[in-house]
């Protein structure tokens, strides 16, 4: 399933906020399960079968993990496997994030989380900004060199992902 | 009632919305003319106490009759029941301060021992209450629809199945499972007309939600949802009886008499109420057989005793704004339901919390049925408010138990619904024939620490190595917030499926013979009632189908009009016979017929939507295709 398809959106990294979501408000208005209460069994089996449908398209999308990753399979790559080809300089930088965040949380030093956090915040963003470029604006498939370095950095997100879910939770049980 | 309400005997059923509370519930309806209103009785009463009343004859009252029986024979009086709904009989929430009689202390379904040497489970409990309120609105508008039930947004799929259950066992057509907030912010929305991000504080009886939504232009659109099932007003009457006990010489209030719980009960929540607009109030707590306490309360102790309460739902909420990925500063609005939000500790605490004063123009006690009302009137078809479309989530997360505990999150919380997702799993043992599958829900990593919703083995599997096989497991979740669970296996073209309906102990066999003891006792006929409902359906399905033919003319093809118009004129005459079997089959040859067209309605209406089109009240009726069939697999089917 192509969910940039399915939404009616150009197939690329880049994405603006308000057209998925003004996108996705018109496609439920036409086939949410509610607007064909009235209407037969088939009908109404249709109707829930292509609103699902628009949802995970929507799920997706909004995402920028998951758009990445649908990216790359539309064009047949992969997330390369953790740990696995990643580049080792980087492999060390996150292990020594990691290691900081463990001790600012046994220290219950807050402040250092947030900046640790805020470091791979801007880590994440540079990797976006250049996932756009490397996926290009979807007029063309992307060169298989572009989709390779596109794969790492797909994997590099992974880590930043979980590394700031991490620290969502350290904050949460902090405010109780 | 103002104006005279004459019987039409061809009128219509009229949709209602129902607010199942934990403390209260309530009707509400939209009438033909004028905005949504709620039920009342002849003390103009909206709100009808969730009490239920068993008798040693086997009689049952509900409501205010009921409420009065309390404090005389708690253990025959269920109240709060909504704070057992879908729960184990071990459950610690069961085990809390309360003064009821269980039959049994473990398995799946709580199960109250009442006057009668009856054992009533709390979704029979719930239908009693349904029933009443059933016969009350039928009393003021005639015959009754379909029926939107609120729920609170937390509940999980247990506590969703078994409401759902309770409307069926009351003998109603229950069209959906509302959220509350939701319901809150249709009522509000519709009222103000304000676009914009808006966050729902409900806070009741038993639950407390947390909603931030945003409204355009009439899509209310769930960005996250969060709260907990097990707080609420009660908790609060529950700390400050605690503390009255303990005052009493009942260090221990697990230990305490029961009547003297339901008193210190009572009394915690009368305080309650009127420290609401007095900052301290004299209270005289009874004693039976002994001198009553009397002492003072002021607001400020009230307020110390709750902080922990108000607490719990500010990390609530701040976790629902970091799943929504907005800020308080984004909220335009902030609105209160639920009576428990009249408590000015609340009001306050909620002001802090989002840095602005909350909105509380529409009765936080009336708001949920109103919205349900509306809803009701939006599904059945009749409403004016055609543009409205509310799109709820999921609100906790759906997963499966992998190897060494750990749950595998496959629909994670706040996923727009309906929803479906699939995750393929394999053996880990050489030869291994069987797959133990067990479904799971809730935030935590670990399976024990979340709720269970079912387990089920998949046998068959032909041996081969470990890692081998492909087992498929697919959730879908519906409108309701329902689970539906299956599971094949995919290897050497042998192919298996298991439908699993996950159950909190109530089966469905349990359920069907509920209803049937209930159909009983009543003087339902049931065929009667058969043959009512489908000739229902056959108008709506005519209607709808008339409607299209019109609009959509040019969609047709060759001869296509004739066919279906003869299938039309099939149903129109089954519908005039006594034969409900007949109608219904005569409507499912309608609608096998007209799915062709159907689908190339509905598939017109995806391409105007994706071309940016706004969709007027003549497109939303829908187009179709080419491509729908390859989309509608078995697991699509239910």
């Amino acid at each position: 399933m192509d969910p940039f398809a399915t939404l009616g959106l150009p197939r690329r990294y880049e994405l603006d906020r308000g057209e998925l979501e003004a996108r996705y408000r018109e496609l439920q208005k036409a086939l949410h399960p509610d607007r064909h209460a009235g209407a037969s069994a088939s009908q109404r089996r249709m109707s829930l079968a292509r609103a699902v449908e628009v949802n995970d398209a929507y799920r997706a999308l909004k995402d920028d993990l998951r758009r990445a990753e649908a990216l790359l399979s539309l064009y047949g790559g992969k997330a390369e496997p953790e740990g696995g080809a990643a580049d080792p300089e980087f492999l060390m930088e996150v292990m020594e994030l990691r290691e900081s965040l463990g001790d600012a949380k046994a220290a219950g030093d807050l402040a250092r989380v947030r900046q640790l956090a805020d470091k791979v915040e801007a880590m994440r963003g540079a990797a976006r900004t250049t996932l756009v470029e490397r996926f290009g604006d979807g007029a063309a498939d992307p060169e298989p060199v572009a989709l390779a370095e596109a794969s790492a950095l797909v994997s590099r997100l992974k880590y930043f992902k979980r590394f700031l879910d991490e620290v969502s939770v350290i904050e949460e049980e902090a405010l109780g | 009632m103002g104006l005279l309400q004459i019987d039409d005997p061809t009128a219509a059923p009229r949709p209602i919305g129902i607010d199942l509370g934990t403390t209260h519930s309530l009707i509400a309806y939209v009438p033909s003319i004028g905005p949504a209103t709620t039920v009342r009785d002849c003390d103009d009463d909206a709100l009808v106490p969730s009490v239920v009343h068993y008798r040693a004859d086997g009689s049952v009252s509900v409501g205010k009759e009921a409420a009065k029986l309390a404090r005389e024979l708690p253990r025959d009086t269920i109240v709060s029941v909504k704070r057992f709904m879908g729960r184990g009989a071990d459950d610690p929430e069961t085990r809390r301060l309360g003064p009821y009689r269980f039959a049994t202390d473990e398995g799946p379904v709580v199960k109250f021992a009442v006057a009668g040497e009856r054992v009533v489970t709390p979704v029979e409990v719930s239908a009693e209450i349904l029933r009443a309120l059933k016969d009350q609105a039928e009393d003021e508008i005639g015959d009754i629809g379909g029926v939107v039930v609120t729920v609170p947004a937390y509940f999980d799929d247990a506590q969703r199945q078994a409401t759902k259950d309770a409307g069926k066992l009351a003998g109603l057509e229950v069209l959906r499972l509302l959220n509350e907030p939701t319901a809150a912010a249709l009522a509000y929305g519709l009222d103000s007309k304000n676009n914009g991000t808006f966050a729902v504080y409900d806070l009741g009886g038993g639950t407390f939600d947390i909603t931030i939504l945003a409204l355009d232009d009439g899509v209310f659109q769930v960005r996250s949802t969060g709260g907990d099932s097990q707080l609420g007003g009660d908790d609060m009457d529950r700390a400050l009886a605690e503390k009255l006990l303990g005052e009493m010489g009942h260090a221990d209030p697990a230990a305490a008499p029961p009547e003297l719980v339901r008193i210190a009960l009572e009394s915690a929540r009368a305080i309650k109420h009127a420290l609401t607009d007095a900052p301290e109030v004299e209270a005289e707590i009874e004693r039976p057989g002994g001198e009553p306490l009397r002492r003072r309360v002021t607001r400020e102790e009230f307020d110390a005793l709750i902080q922990s309460l108000l607490a719990r739902t500010g990390t609530a909420c701040r976790r629902a704004l970091r799943d929504a990925e907005l800020s308080t500063c984004d909220i335009d609005g902030v609105i209160l339901v639920g009576g428990s939000t009249r408590v000015p500790a609340v009001r306050s605490y909620v002001a802090e919390l989002f840095g602005q004063q909350p909105l509380t123009s529409i009765d936080p006690d009336q708001v949920v049925a109103v919205g349900a009302a509306i809803q009701a009137d939006i599904l059945a078809g009749e409403s004016p408010n055609d543009d409205v479309l509310l799109l709820d989530v999921l609100p906790l997360s759906l997963g499966i138990e992998a190897m060494g505990g750990v749950v595998e999150k496959i629909l994670p919380r706040n996923t727009a619904i309906p929803a479906a997702a699939a995750q393929v799993f394999t053996t880990y043992a050489d030869n291994q024939t069987g797959f133990d599958l067990h479904v799971l829900q809730g935030e935590r990593e670990m399976a024990e620490d979340c709720r269970s919703l079912a387990r089920f083995t998949l046998n068959g599997i032909p041996p081969m190595p470990a890692g081998m096989a492909r087992l498929e497991v697919r959730f879908s979740v519906d409108a309701d917030g329902l689970l539906d669970v299956s599971a094949s296996e995919q290897t050497t073209g042998i192919e298996q499926h298991v439908e699993v309906k996950p159950s909190y102990g109530l089966s469905d066999e349990e359920v069907e013979r509920m209803l049937l003891d209930a159909y009983e006792h009543a003087e339902h006929d049931m065929t009667a009632r058969a043959l009512r409902e489908q000739r229902v359906e056959a108008q709506r399905i005519l209607d709808a189908t008339a409607q299209a033919l019109e609009r959509d003319a040019a969609l047709l093809e060759e001869g296509e009009r004739e066919t279906i118009e003869a299938a039309m004129e099939a149903v129109h005459a089954a519908a005039a016979g006594d034969d409900h079997r007949v109608v219904q089959s005569r409507i499912e040859d309608l609608d096998r017929i007209g799915k062709p067209f159907a689908g190339r309605r509905m598939d017109r209406s995806i391409q105007q939507a994706l071309s940016g089109q706004k969709l007027g009240d003549v497109e939303r009726e829908t187009a179709g295709a080419t491509g729908i069939e390859p989309h509608l697999g078995p697991g699509e089917e239910s």
